[in-house]
């Protein structure tokens, strides 16, 4: 009796409050870069709608500065200029370089924002594989490689040593946008909220409890391969299944090991990597894709605060973990 | 209407969703009411009219909430589909009775849910808030001014909870586009609404009566087909103002923050002219105070409009498309198309992570695991049920009460006035 009354006590609360707002997710979306950009938001947070609508905003904003499907984006304007003569750029987008520099030599070059011509050959900038010839590769290479943008800090100048090179946000980008959208949330006052772009650039901000719940399931896998709990972190993404050709039962897939010039071909089926931010997020998870599981070790023992799982290929679908992120609880499916 | 090319995204969305036959309302549900029963357990309740409305509204039950002990009805063939209904559901039978007023006096109830005809409203409402029963009336509150004022007059002073049958007002995207949109102020100023109820098809139901010697005209209706067919006549009906037009200016004048001062409308039996009295399409222009105007448009000769309440505003517009869809769209030619989701959080992730998904693919981030739960959602519906329940036991605040509902009723029988008269109309 005693324990009736005391779960009808507890329930009543529940009854009472069952309207009470945070009942349902509110997600404000756009679509840009390609892909969709979401801010989900928990009902009792429905103020902040224009908030993320601003945030959405900003989205379009960097897209419009970083794309180089459009003639007249700054990227665009870099890359026509910067092999003659030096280009300044301003604070944020230097900065922006600067972290893909650093994130290229720490992943042994396995990130590189200068890849394009690579991807280009192989077909994939038209979304139309094929493979090419030897030749074609090693042209390929000669424009590609991060080692050759130089930065000026005191000038904030870009400058490319060699002619052909390009540079291409694709696998930065979208982690980029979401930690300056959540700066601009933060900026006016909105604290918590998840953001996505395509669903493979996650940005989570706050959270309530253990965090945000992100499963994370990669395209060419069967089921859900791990439960992700965060709270103030990035999310990134990248998997083979994203883009991909095959010839007599090869798959090839978009991303391009820019040191070999051919296909990742590292065993890794999808790799996911928590850290700090969106952007480093979404590099690495590239990255990682390339370097397979020796650069990952690697990279989260001298990186505290990285969290990396990598699906390996293979009938089992197995997943190994790797490194600690402070604010994220992972639980391994089997 | 412009359509952009994420409007007509949504539009191929919208159209496999349906296709495919998943209900829309369920699609957008709340979190599922899964805790109860309260002190004094579920409400214990009595059905007036369970007709078509009131069997939808019986069907979406909660009994967490709610414990349906009887039925009153005059046809004996809606108890028996009704009996059907509690027994799919595995709920214990309810009584049957022919007169509410006896239900009223045999049956241990705190409450009534009653979907009568239009005109019996004001007198079934008012009798049962006097028998000292909580009622939630489905809408409109009442078939004129003297009768919802008498509905409220008593719910006062029995001091009884009476809510009106809006869903729309329990509806999880209208809440969210009010608290997040509207009431954030992102449309700026709103000076003009924009109201459609479009379908394609003859509102006239078939059906025989219950038996070959039922005598609808003890109940006041002079042929089988007045009773069956009430919303085609004036003197138990509002018509598509009341039906339709009342679910839609409900929502504006709640959105807007006031109620309409002036309507002109025009309308007619332009169609179906099969004896029928209340026009199968109509057109209303009215005015709210502060220079706001807005406009209701029903017709059942086409239904590629569907429905759609839209909010034009300095900054921006909002439009929700068939009670399940927002879209936000900024003021001016550069704008973005922004859009708007509500989904139930369930048990499950907040978002699924893979690589990359083109905007081509709908984009739709929520989890499988939940989109399978979506379906389980209660409907707007069971949470306004649910929601009555919850006023009753525990005094939680009414989202559609009798003011709020009046206003919507005073401006669809004053829009029939001006129907009928070809002249404007001031809305009491």
């Amino acid at each position: 009796m005693i324990d009736a009354l005391s779960r009808r006590r507890f329930l009543a609360f529940d009854f009472r409050d069952r309207r009470a707002p945070g009942d349902h997710w509110i997600r404000v979306h756009r679509t840009a870069m390609a892909c969709r950009f979401d801010v989900t938001l928990s009902s009792d947070d429905a103020g902040h709608v224009p908030e993320a609508r601003a945030a959405l905003d900003e989205a379009d904003r960097i897209e419009a500065v970083l794309t180089v499907f459009r003639d007249f984006s700054v990227i665009a304007d870099v890359n026509r200029r910067a092999a003659i003569e030096d280009v300044t750029v301003d604070e944020a987008l230097f900065s922006l370089l600067a972290r893909c520099r650093e994130l290229h030599a720490d992943t042994d070059g396995a990130f590189d924002a200068t890849s394009t011509p690579l991807s280009r050959c192989w077909g994939f900038m038209r979304r139309d594989g094929r493979l090419p010839t030897d030749a074609e590769i090693e042209c390929a290479r000669a424009s590609v490689g991060m080692e050759h943008v130089r930065l000026d800090c005191e000038r904030r100048s870009v400058r490319f040593a060699v002619k052909g090179l390009e540079l291409n946000f694709g696998a930065i980008g979208k982690g980029y946008a979401l930690d300056c959208m959540a700066a601009l949330m933060r900026e006016r006052g909105a604290h918590r909220a998840l953001l996505s772009a395509g669903r493979s650039s996650v940005l989570a901000m706050g959270g309530r409890g253990r965090g945000w719940q992100i499963d994370l399931r990669p395209r060419l896998a069967s089921r859900c391969l791990a439960r992700l709990w965060i709270r103030d972190g990035g999310v990134g993404t990248s998997g083979t299944g994203e883009q991909f050709f095959e010839v007599n039962g090869t798959r090839y897939g978009h991303v391009i090991d820019p040191r070999s010039g051919s296909p990742a071909a590292a065993g890794v089926l999808a790799a996911s990597v928590i850290a700090g931010d969106a952007a480093s997020a979404d590099a690495l998870s590239t990255a990682f894709l390339i370097g397979g599981r020796d650069l990952t070790e690697r990279y989260c023992a001298a990186h505290p605060g990285t969290l990396a799982v990598l699906v390996l290929e293979g009938s089992t679908e197995r997943t190994e973990v790797f490194g600690h992120y402070n604010g994220a609880r992972l639980e391994k499916l089997t | 209407m412009n359509l952009t090319p994420e409007q007509m995204v949504t539009g191929r969305r919208s159209f496999l969703r349906a296709i495919d036959g998943v209900p829309a309302v369920a699609a957008l549900g709340a979190a599922a009411v899964t805790k109860g029963p309260a002190p004094g357990g579920p409400v214990r309740v009595g059905f007036v009219g369970v007709g078509g409305q009131g069997r939808a509204l019986l069907s979406r039950v909660d009994p967490t909430y709610t414990d349906v002990r009887a039925f009153a009805d005059i046809n004996p063939a809606s108890l028996a589909s009704a009996d059907a209904i509690l027994s799919k559901n595995g709920r214990p039978p309810a009584t049957h009775h022919v007169e509410w007023r006896d239900m009223l006096q045999h049956e241990d109830i705190e409450a009534v849910i009653t979907a009568v005809p239009l005109w019996m409203h004001a007198e079934v409402v008012t009798g049962c808030l006097e028998a000292g029963k909580h009622v939630l009336c489905e809408k409109m509150i009442a078939w004129d001014r003297g009768g919802y004022r008498r509905m409220m007059d008593t719910a006062a002073r029995t001091k009884r909870v009476l809510e009106i049958g809006y869903q729309r007002n329990y509806n999880p995207i209208y809440r969210s586009a009010y608290e997040g949109v509207v009431k954030a102020g992102t449309l700026g100023d709103i000076y003009h609404v924009r109201l459609a109820w479009h379908r394609n098809g003859n509102w006239r139901r078939k059906g025989d009566p219950p038996s070959k010697d039922y005598d609808a005209s003890k109940w006041g209706y002079p042929t089988w087909d007045h009773l069956w067919n009430w919303r085609l006549y004036w003197k138990y009906s509002q018509g598509l103002f009341a039906e339709l037009g009342s679910h839609q200016v409900n929502a504006a004048n709640w959105f807007l923050g006031c109620v309409p001062e002036r309507v002109q409308s025009c309308g007619g039996v332009y169609r179906f002219k099969d004896g029928r009295e209340v026009p199968d399409h109509v057109y209303s222009m009215f005015e709210y105070p502060g220079g706001i105007t807005g406009t209701f448009s029903s017709i059942e000769s086409n239904a590629f409009d569907e429905r759609y309440e839209a909010f034009f505003g300095t900054k921006g517009t909002l439009i929700i498309r068939n009670e399940n869809d927002a879209l936000l769209f900024d003021e001016g030619t550069a704008g973005a198309a922004t859009g708007i989701e509500v989904a139930p959080k369930g048990a499950g992730a907040a978002l699924e992570t893979s690589e990359t998904k083109p905007a081509q693919a709908g984009g739709n981030a929520t989890a499988a695991a939940q989109q399978s739960a979506r379906t389980n959602q209660p409907s707007p519906s069971t949470l306004e049920i649910s929601g009555f329940c919850s006023a009753v036991r525990v005094g939680t605040p009414l989202l559609c009460g009798p003011e709020k509902a009046s206003h919507s009723a005073s401006w669809c029988i004053a829009a029939n006035e001006s129907l009928k008269s070809s002249a404007p109309v001031k809305i009491a």
